[in-house]
């Protein structure tokens, strides 16, 4: 089996992986980092969704080999020393989950929208959410936390 | 899920290498948004696999160059890339527009325009705006290198003509900075659809008046293709709607005519007459509101 070496949320990880693993089931069952989900295994959901080297990909449908010596951030790389990161923080304020199933995708896309573009528009936050399903809280509370994480402290 | 070895070349002589060594049992990976749920679902596509060969490293198909009024897009940018690429959105419009509606922002990050064609879905959202401007596929072996255009690259649904040894390495087009041009896309929501009908045109004007007309429908052929004969109504006529909604009806005509009556038809001949008219409109920037 092939060893796959690459960076998991600032931190250097070398593990041996079957050569058609994915990336979602390396992050999960071996890797022990369960807050990236399965939601239905053809990239029609987003609950997998990590970020690659700044881009938000689903995980399902990369293999994992093809993240050698790339950086990948996943839901539990979010919170530094015990604090949640400010989007977090403002998902909870907002009331911006209710199973809380699809919650670690939504952080991942908001959070390499972030990255990238710190003031989106309403507008630009939908197209970059519109890879994530919910089916709780129709979406405006999820709007509403991003943009609100997106505003001058 | 089938078993393979992975291999992931750092040039593409390396990667080309490889192709002739394994021909017939070693398939590219490029974004792994097709591949990858093909091989969920155990397709027979990989029946012969023993190798997949991750193309993330061959700088040399990332490139987007305009020269000499020639666009060439390297196989592996990303639908994200293409679709805000300065050249592209420059030179042709309408494929940043197409590669924009692909998914959404993580398929869009991962896949790439030279996926899009060698997977070669009827639905590929790349294909109706590379026809109507006559695209042409590069490949590459390590013996030989051939460019061929896109309609006759792809011969049937998910078919294309490569070769087992055979990589695609860009697709090149001309400018169309001088025209107008519009992508419409039919999908059953706005993001995450496979497309059910597109349309892609190009409109160019002399003093008002058109003097050229690209129209390529999607997801009607089985290989991406123009109207051509639709194209020459455009001739010389001024933009209108009612003008437009003719030819829209047209291009279904044709359609029918070609892929003659099938179970869709009810449904995709005025729905197509209608996409087509749409786009021609954005193209000329004129309202679809009856007067």
């Amino acid at each position: 089996m092939p060893t796959l070496n690459f960076t998991l949320n600032d931190k250097p990880v070398s593990v041996e992986v079957s050569a058609n693993a994915r990336l979602l089931d390396v992050i999960r069952d071996q890797l022990g980092l369960t807050g990236t989900k399965e939601g239905c295994g053809v990239g029609e959901c987003g609950a997998c969704t990590v970020i690659v080297d700044d881009d938000a990909v689903d995980s399902c449908l990369t293999l994992a080999m093809s993240v050698e010596g790339k950086n990948v951030l996943t839901v539990e790389g979010l919170a530094k020393d015990g604090r949640l990161s400010r989007l977090q923080q403002a998902v909870l304020d907002h009331h911006a989950l209710q199973c809380g199933y699809c919650t670690p995708g939504f952080l991942m896309s908001a959070t390499a929208l972030l990255n990238k573009n710190p003031h989106p528009t309403r507008e630009e936050i939908k197209v970059a959410i519109a890879g994530n399903l919910c089916r709780c809280t129709g979406y405006e509370q999820l709007i509403q936390a991003i943009l609100d994480a997106s505003q001058d402290e | 899920m089938r078993e393979f070895s992975y291999v992931r070349p750092k040039t593409l002589d390396e990667a080309l290498e490889l192709m002739q060594l394994h021909a017939g049992r070693i398939r590219p990976y490029a974004g792994g948004t097709d591949i990858m749920v093909h091989l969920r679902s155990g397709s027979s596509r990989f029946d012969n696999l023993d190798y997949m060969m991750d193309l993330g490293d061959l700088q040399e198909l990332k490139s987007v160059t305009c020269e000499n009024g020639t666009v060439t897009v390297g196989a592996m940018v990303s639908h994200e890339c293409v679709s805000h690429h300065p050249i592209v959105l420059e030179h042709a419009p309408m494929l940043a527009q197409a590669c924009h509606t692909v998914g959404a922002t993580q398929i869009r990050n991962a896949g790439t325009i030279g996926g899009n064609v060698c997977n070669a879905s009827i639905a590929a959202d790349s294909l109706s705006p590379l026809a109507a401007m006559d695209a042409v596929c590069n490949l590459q072996s390590k013996t030989a290198s051939r460019s061929i255009p896109l309609a006759q690259f792809i011969t049937g649904s998910e078919k294309t003509c490569i070769q087992p040894d055979e990589i695609l390495v860009s697709l090149s087009f001309p400018s169309f900075k001088e025209w107008n041009t519009a992508f419409f896309k039919l999908g059953r929501r706005r993001a995450l659809a496979i497309s059910r009908i597109t349309a892609s045109t190009a409109l160019h004007f002399v003093d008002g008046k058109i003097t050229e007309a690209r129209i390529a429908p999607g997801c009607v052929f089985v290989s991406p293709r123009r109207c051509t004969a639709a194209e020459d109504m455009l001739k010389d006529k001024e933009p209108s709607l009612a003008l437009f909604n003719a030819i829209g009806e047209e291009v279904a005509n044709e359609m029918v005519a070609v892929t003659g009556v099938r179970w869709s038809t009810e449904y995709k001949q005025p729905v197509l007459a209608s996409v087509v008219s749409s786009a021609l409109c954005m193209a000329a920037g004129i309202s679809m509101e009856e007067e």
